[in-house]
């Protein structure tokens, strides 16, 4: 990786760290919008929509509801597809995601560690935010738009220092790699699959999922 | 009005001080800042408005504009404390529950899963940046909209937002959103999995077993991140046992 596309993926890592929860929430984090850029970045576009569209999967299980621990799938897909690009796409999915999966829930943790920095800044603050003194509300909020800007360049530094290494490991033979593909690809079904019913929550609504699967599988026999 | 610009700008970064003592509560108030300016010339009012603006309040991000804009009015009527606190706590809630089942139940999903379509139907990036745009305007609009019925309505502002187009767009964005999600999953898999050379036999036993192993998980929640590393994990070890 040559010095441009690593500023740019950790400038990008950071990005969609912030977009998560903290500034426009805007679907720059999904792995899907994250993955493609970083596959541009690294000017192998196929790796950033495979990868993408895989820990897309996974990440379409989860509801950003504020006071959940959700994964943070945007930095963790941008070190998964650097991690990922140039190589022959079914042997580096499975590396890949696995990192992908992991990065993300570490990154679950960074934001329990920002909202503990926050919840510091608003503990110091409170009498003043109380007596609605100006200033301190901005203050305290500017302070967490910071400490998210940090974790987010953290976690996407840490990403692509554990890509980086990822070259190091000893190579899998062309069946474990295959092998693998499947298992983070069956993963990511059940975890689209299991999110979209738990969401559907009624029959009807699970009526319209089987529809809809109807009609893909409709279309795969028609192409 | 230059105040309600600043403050729309701000709503694009309301949760960066979210806390578990607060959640949006400081967000909300540096948002509200700006409408807030007309107050200056009384200080006695502007403490008090700001100390209230920056108690606990959550709802989705995107629909918070409209508590903004009504606990902005109530305070530029100069209506009583305690029942501009009580709009708060009454708006929390719904507008929570609206902008989750609209937003993160519906538009969200649906929006990946027409991107991940046109990803398999080759429309690659051209689909994803169609997708962003269209999400992002939509996002942009729905702030706006509701950061002006809540300057208009003030107290009132529950009343219009329920009869607004808001609760009968909800149900239908979800049933878009499986619609969508429905027809990615075979197409997605067959672009995984038989792009890779993989036989049709192994997608169609991914997809099933995927949607066997989706269903139980109705009763019993499980991580699919977590069963997909320790499958890996297994896979590595069983392939490393028999070399």
């Amino acid at each position: 990786m040559t010095e441009f596309p690593l500023m740019a993926l950790l400038i990008w890592g950071t990005v969609v760290g912030l977009d998560l929860a903290s500034m426009l929430q805007g679907l720059f984090s999904r792995p899907l919008v994250a993955g493609a850029v970083a596959g541009i970045i690294l000017n192998d576009p196929m790796a950033g929509l495979r990868i993408g569209v895989t820990l897309e999967l996974f990440a379409l299980d989860v509801l950003p509801v504020g006071a959940s621990r959700y994964p943070d799938y945007g930095a963790a897909t941008v070190a998964a597809v650097a991690a990922g690009a140039g190589e022959s796409w079914t042997a580096a999915l499975g590396p890949s995601v696995l990192l992908g999966l992991l990065l993300a829930h570490l990154g679950g943790w960074t934001i329990v560690l920002h909202r503990r920095v926050t919840a510091w800044a608003l503990a110091r603050a409170e009498h003043k935010l109380d007596r609605g003194e100006p200033g301190v509300a901005s203050r305290v909020h500017l302070l967490g738009l910071t400490s998210d800007l940090v974790r987010s360049a953290a976690l996407a530094a840490l990403g692509l220092a554990a890509a980086a290494l990822l070259d190091y490991a000893p190579r899998l033979d062309v069946g474990t790699e295959r092998a693998l593909a499947i298992v983070v690809v069956a993963g990511g079904f059940v975890a689209v699959i299991g999110g979209a019913l738990r969401r559907a929550g009624t029959l009807r609504r699970m009526v319209w999922l089987a529809g809809g699967m109807a009609l893909g599988a409709l279309g795969l026999g028609l192409s | 009005m230059i105040g309600r610009g600043r403050t729309f700008l701000r709503l694009a970064a309301l949760q960066a001080s979210w806390t578990y003592e607060r959640m949006q509560g400081v967000g909300i108030s540096f948002a509200m800042e700006p409408l807030l300016e007309p107050l200056a010339a009384d200080s006695d009012r502007a403490r008090a408005a700001r100390a209230r603006s920056a108690q606990y309040f959550n709802a989705h991000p995107f629909l918070a504009g409209a508590a903004v804009g009504a606990l902005a009015r109530a305070e530029l009527d100069a209506e009583p404390g305690e029942r501009i606190l009580r709009l708060r706590i009454a708006l929390s809630g719904p507008l929570g529950a609206l902008g989750d089942q609209l937003f993160w139940a519906g538009i969200l999903p649906a929006a990946m899963g027409l991107a991940m379509i046109g990803v398999t139907q080759g429309y690659g990036l051209g689909i994803i940046a169609v997708v962003v745009l269209g999400y992002n305007l939509l996002r942009i609009a729905v702030t706006a909209w509701g950061l002006r019925v809540g300057l208009s309505h003030g107290l009132r502002v529950a009343h219009a937002i329920s009869e607004s187009w808001l609760p009968g767009a909800a149900p239908r964005a979800g049933n878009v959103a499986a619609v969508l999600i429905g027809v990615a999953v075979p197409l997605v898999a067959s672009w995984l999995l038989r792009g890779s050379g993989q036989p049709v036999r192994a997608t169609v036993l991914v997809v099933a077993g995927a949607v066997a192993l989706g269903a139980l998980t109705l009763r019993r929640p499980l991580s699919a991140p977590g069963l997909t590393v320790g499958g890996a994990a297994l896979t590595l070890l069983l392939r490393w046992s028999t070399a």
